[in-house]
């Protein structure tokens, strides 16, 4: 049996999100999907207004005409260390585990639809309907992930799964994990790095160093999150530092 | 007829000289009556005491934070004193006999609040406006306030407008409500008493049609005076205190403000029920049933006390945002968590356990002792929250542009001159109530000879009960 | 004014016992007539049940919308029964008399019905036992006791057992003149309830103590019930209208609005149903509509703090909540008919006294509040729900499906049905207190005047 000072974890799992480097492409959005099931935000889906994307990308116009500029923040779940979804689920389905990951429990959900209400990010989102998929892409469907059914939640889990592999194979190979072995789906397909996975404790990943960049913030601060993902903020020659959503 | 054959008459062994027991309380011809006197010249000593102490908090300013002892006295003394005429009017409304003998100590808590309103001036002038850095942030940043785009100047004069009215409904209620005993003082008083009563009961001669008047006025200025009651806490609470404090949102404060108002005039007026008896001579009249009554409602407003406070506490303690820490933190464990303790225990925990028991609310002794222990903790309770709202933000700076609370305050303890406010004020409040009664009747004249013909003791089977009319 | 008629324990039998000894002929088609509306909406459940919550008109942000409304609505009619039967009880206000069953049993039937909707709402509703059941069925997991979901089903089970309670004890006289009355089965059943109740001093005594126990300990119950309701929302930062620290004694001040309102319905029903007339009189509709005045004052105080309070921050994303919730189509429309018909028609008309005392037009003033406090709720939660944040690429609206509709319908007309069916088997106005009023009440001569004049004891 492992004792609960066992499980803790060495790792604290997060992610810093260049918002300077995002050009708004997508591709996030499309590997996500790709590696984890996601339900197809099709146009009735979409009419329906449940569509599914854990990590999204935010288009935002900033200045005054004519010197308008699209600004693209990525958003997905905060994996917040003060969680607000975390305490309102009656059945511990949403909890915080040892590596700084906010973990969806799909079998425990019984889909009171709480822990959605209580993000202030809009991560979470519900499987209304049982998901399918059509014939041609059965076949894509990620063996590594699980297919949820209807009325429970999801959102993104900082593709747990590749965490997994990715320290399961270290240990089979004997050697130590290496900042930028695991990457999730969204940071390996970001073409410009503007997302970048690792661990905080590790003090020589590139997510630890970028964590004390100048131009650090978090989403909503002020509701006291404190979230595992950090931004950096957008510089501009023209505005100087743009700082999220104030 | 079945039913009233069950009811038969019983003995009245009720005192019927109310006139003669109550002109004579407080005349000075007893040896209570010279312990009053001396009293009264102790409180007229404080309150100068008192006035000097506002005039060295003036030579010794040093900016807002040093007056929250002064807005915490303040706030105490419209929560007691303004609170208390509510006791005249709720049961009333609501047919109550048992009230009628300690409506006129209820009432008689208005004449305090044209002091309050008088003064609340020096106050104002320590008052932030609204636009307080309107040259360095620009003219559309203003701090956070029920006011919006108001003039500058209207916190500080609708303020001081909101409670004058008050002061001059409820002095008009008063009024209202002692027409029929100024008419048996003139009627059955002496000299300078007589002149005086002549003079204000305006005629009044007991015609149907004065009733008549007389219950349409006291209703009118009830409803008027509970209605401002609301107000007053409602800008008063806001406006100095929570509006002081960048980052406190709290939608309940105004009626957690009110209600402890109730709690406070309910002790204020089982103390002067206690006073009446000890000193006025008066046990025939006021006892148990108003001591009974009065204290049910002392313990319902003291356990809804606890659940107001308790409401805005368990949104701020599980919203957790950082304007939700800081403002806990502000006002419950930062600073003054002593004293949150203490107002804990003696605004609620004391006082509930005493007046849970049945025993101990029908008795004379028990409301008094809880009563005297909610008003020393209601002191204690405001003390928490102006000092500490007062002492939140020195720079009004911040005040206009921030809205979280970014730098906790220390600590703070009054200085002498604060003592002296501390002490002062209350005690000219009590003095003023004091020098009326010279005049007024403790207990109200009219309502118990009514009470005495609305309601009869009779037998009803082998049991002593009482015939309660209810007139429309 | 003088209302009261002096009745003999015969006819007060006869006339209140008339639905449970014999059947008005209008109640067999009604109860059937509900039972298909009942039916139709157990159906739209299975629906529902069958194929997932993509049958409502829930969508990401609006993740709760009619259901959580209408458990909101049910809980507050609930508030009624305790409001007029314990309150008025310990406050001794002769005129509850009449009025005490059909209140205590408008709590028990629409808590019943509002415990429906969470479990109906949840996405796997055959699971909801890990969430309302204090246990941990073998899988090592109790129900999370921090969220306010959980502080629910205790508040709402705790409350609706002490209402049960609280209904049966004052049954159980009336329950001992029914088992003198009938015959064969309907004898054996009512022996049974009654509990062997003869009426002999010890009893009267006992059941006496019971109601006046039941009463104090259930207010706190009562306070505590809608304010965690209301906790389920408040508690929330992440959601703009909704943590505001009033919620809680507004829900409840919201709630005794809807409560009572709800019961003026009923007794309005009551009387032209089983011709009552000399039971449900006029003053009694006075003296609840005066009580209604106070509580509808009290409510809109608090509604003006909720409101004021949500543009007092002056914070954008808090802005642009009020201003869906105000100005925009169609919830400007929604926010017309909530302040007219929750405060602004029904309060001043009930200032007149020939309002007060007219049967018909209490009955339409008290539907009108419970529509406006129906909306209340609804707008409260749902423009909350599409303003969350700044985050506007979620901003959405929600769209009510016609199965929600259908599953409200459902609920008036089950908690309907449940009332109908009780009325068949108990008297829904108690005879004890009915008789026990004739003896309390009486006149006094004054000068003059005569007037009512009720006998309390001398403490």
């Amino acid at each position: 049996m492992v004792t609960a000072a066992e499980r803790v974890s060495s790792h604290k799992w997060g992610m810093v999100v260049d918002v300077d480097r995002c050009t708004g492409c997508q591709a996030c959005v499309m590997a996500c999907q790709a590696e984890n099931n996601i339900p197809l935000s099709t146009e009735d889906i979409y009419r329906q207004k449940r569509t599914f994307a854990w990590i999204r990308v935010e288009r935002y116009w900033y200045g005054d005409f004519p010197d308008v500029k699209a600004r693209f923040i990525p958003i997905m779940c905060q994996h917040c260390e003060n969680a607000p979804c975390e305490p309102v689920c009656p059945v511990f389905a949403t909890y915080h585990n040892t590596e700084g990951m906010n973990v969806q429990i799909y079998n425990r959900c019984v889909g009171t639809r709480y822990c959605a209400n209580g993000c202030p990010y809009n991560v979470r989102f519900f499987n209304y309907w049982e998901p399918v998929w059509p014939v041609s892409l059965r076949n894509q469907l990620n063996p590594d992930v699980t297919v949820r059914s209807r009325g429970i939640m999801e959102k993104c889990s900082f593709c747990v799964q590749r965490i997994r592999r990715g320290v399961r194979e270290a240990a089979r190979d004997g050697h130590d994990l290496q900042d930028g072995d695991i990457g999730t789906a969204c940071t390996d397909a970001c073409p410009t790095n503007a997302l970048v996975f690792g661990d905080y404790n590790d003090e020589n990943s590139r997510v630890s160093i970028m964590a004390k960049d100048d131009r650090k913030y978090t989403l909503l601060d002020a509701l006291n999150t404190d979230p595992n993902v950090l931004y950096l903020a957008q510089v501009d020659a023209t505005g100087g530092a743009i700082g999220g959503h104030d | 007829m079945a039913t009233t054959s069950l009811i038969t008459d019983a003995p009245d062994d009720r005192p019927s000289n109310i006139e003669s027991t109550a002109l004579l309380a407080g005349e000075g011809r007893t040896a209570a009556g010279t312990g009053l006197k001396r009293f009264m010249w102790l409180l007229a000593a404080l309150s100068v005491i008192g006035f000097v102490g506002i005039v060295f908090r003036f030579i010794n300013d040093d900016g807002r934070q040093d007056w929250g002892f002064y807005a915490a006295t303040l706030a105490w003394m419209l929560t007691i004193f303004g609170g208390a005429p509510m006791v005249a009017i709720a049961p009333a409304l609501a047919k109550a006999n048992w009230v009628r003998p300690v409506a006129r100590i209820a009432s008689l808590g208005a004449i305090v609040t044209a002091i309050i309103a008088l003064l609340m001036i020096p106050l104002l002038f320590k008052f932030p406006a609204l636009t307080q850095f309107s040259e360095v942030l620009g003219d559309d940043v203003r701090r956070r306030s029920i006011w919006f785009d108001s003039r500058d100047y209207a916190p500080h004069f609708w303020n001081v407008l909101i409670l004058l009215t008050l002061a001059l409904v409820g002095i008009a209620m008063a009024y209202v409500m002692a027409i029929p005993d100024f008419a048996a003082i003139r009627d059955h008083g002496t000299g300078w008493k007589q002149r005086w009563g002549k003079k204000l009961a305006r005629g009044f001669y007991g015609r149907p049609q004065q009733w008549e008047w007389l219950k349409m006025r006291i209703g009118i200025t009830g409803a008027l005076y509970f209605a401002m009651l609301l107000y007053t806490n409602f800008t008063f609470s806001l406006d100095f205190a929570v509006s002081l404090v960048p980052g406190w949102k709290d939608s309940l404060f105004p009626f957690y403000h009110t209600i402890s108002t109730f709690q406070a005039g309910i002790a204020f007026t089982i103390i002067g029920v206690w006073a009446a008896r000890r000193w006025g001579g008066m046990n025939k009249y006021v006892g148990h049933e108003q001591m009974w009554s009065l204290g049910k409602f002392m313990l319902a407003t003291t356990l809804l006390w606890f659940y107001f406070f308790y409401s805005s506490f368990i949104v701020f303690w599980y919203g957790r945002s950082e304007s939700d820490s800081a403002t806990i933190k502000l006002l419950v464990s930062g600073p003054y968590i002593y004293l949150f303790w203490t107002v804990f225990f003696l605004v609620f925990i004391i006082p509930w356990w005493i007046m849970i028991w049945n025993k101990v609310r029908d008795s004379v002794w028990g409301p008094p002792i809880a009563a005297f222990i909610i008003l020393i903790g209601l002191f204690l309770d405001r003390i928490r929250i102006y000092v500490a709202s007062w002492s939140a933000v020195p720079d009004d700076l911040e005040l206009a542009t921030t809205s979280i609370l970014q730098d906790m305050p220390d600590t703070m303890w009054p200085d002498v001159f604060d003592v002296f406010i501390m002490v002062g004020l209350p005690a000219l409040g009590l003095l003023s109530i004091l020098l009326v009664t010279r005049l007024v009747p403790l207990v109200s004249l009219w309502e118990i000879q009514q009470s005495r013909l609305i309601t009869k003791p009779v037998r009803f089977l082998r049991s002593h009960v009482q015939l309660v009319g209810k007139p429309d | 004014m003088q209302q009261r008629r002096i009745l003999d324990e015969f006819t007060v039998n006869h006339e209140l016992l008339r639905g449970n000894l014999a059947t008005p002929k209008w109640w067999l088609p009604t109860v059937l007539g509900l039972l298909v509306v009942v039916l139709f909406g157990f159906t739209l459940m299975g629906i529902m049940f069958n194929r997932g919550l993509g049958v409502t008109g829930l969508s990401r942000p609006v993740y709760w919308g009619l259901f959580i409304t209408t458990f909101v609505f049910w809980v507050g009619i609930s508030h009624a029964g305790i409001m007029i039967s314990a309150i008025l009880r310990l406050t001794q206000a002769e005129w509850r008399r009449p009025v005490t069953r059909a209140a205590e049993l408008l709590t028990v039937f629409s808590l019943l019905t509002a415990l429906f909707f969470p479990l109906i709402h949840a996405g796997r509703p055959w699971r909801i036992f890990y969430w309302i059941t204090p246990y941990d069925f073998a899988r090592g997991i109790f129900p999370n006791a921090r969220s306010p979901l959980v502080w629910d089903p205790f508040a709402i089970g705790t409350y609706l057992t002490g209402s049960t309670l609280f209904l049966y004890v004052a049954l159980l006289p009336d329950l001992g003149v029914l088992r003198d009355r009938t015959t064969g089965w309907k004898r054996s059943f009512y022996t049974v309830a009654s509990l062997g109740w003869r009426g002999n001093p010890r009893q009267w005594r006992l059941q006496t103590v019971a109601g006046i126990l039941l009463s104090a300990l259930m207010l706190p119950i009562f306070v505590s019930v809608h304010s965690i309701v209301s906790w389920d929302f408040a508690v929330t930062p992440a959601v703009e209208g909704w943590h505001s620290t009033v919620f809680a004694p507004y829900f409840v001040v919201g709630a005794v609005h809807s409560g009572v309102s709800a019961v003026v319905t009923m007794m309005a029903l009551m009387r032209w149903l089983w011709g009552w007339d000399n039971y449900i009189r006029p003053e009694h509709f006075d003296a609840l509509a005066r009580l209604l005045i106070v509580v509808a004052c009290a409510w809109l105080a608090l509604t003006f703090a909720e409101l004021i309070f949500g543009v007092y921050s002056l914070e954008a994303p808090e802005r642009a909540l009020r201003e869906m919730q105000m100005f925009e189509w169609p919830w400007n429309l929604l926010f017309i008919i909530f302040f007219l018909t929750g405060f602004a028609i029904p309060v001043p008309l009930w200032f007149f006294k020939r309002v007060r005392n007219n049967i018909a037009m209490m009955f339409w003033t008290s539907i009108l509040v419970n529509i406006g406090m129906w909306l209340e709720r609804f707008l409260i939660i749902v423009p909350g729900l599409s303003r969350k944040q700044p985050f506007v690429f979620t901003w959405d609206s929600y769209q009510v499906s016609p199965l929600e509709w259908g599953l409200l319908l459902w609920s008036f007309a089950w908690v309907m049905m449940l009332m109908l069916l009780f009325s068949k088997f108990f008297p829904l106005i108690p005879l004890f207190e009915t008789k026990e009023s004739q003896v309390f009440t009486t006149d006094v001569q004054i000068g003059r005047v005569t007037m009512p004049a009720v006998i309390r004891e001398l403490d």
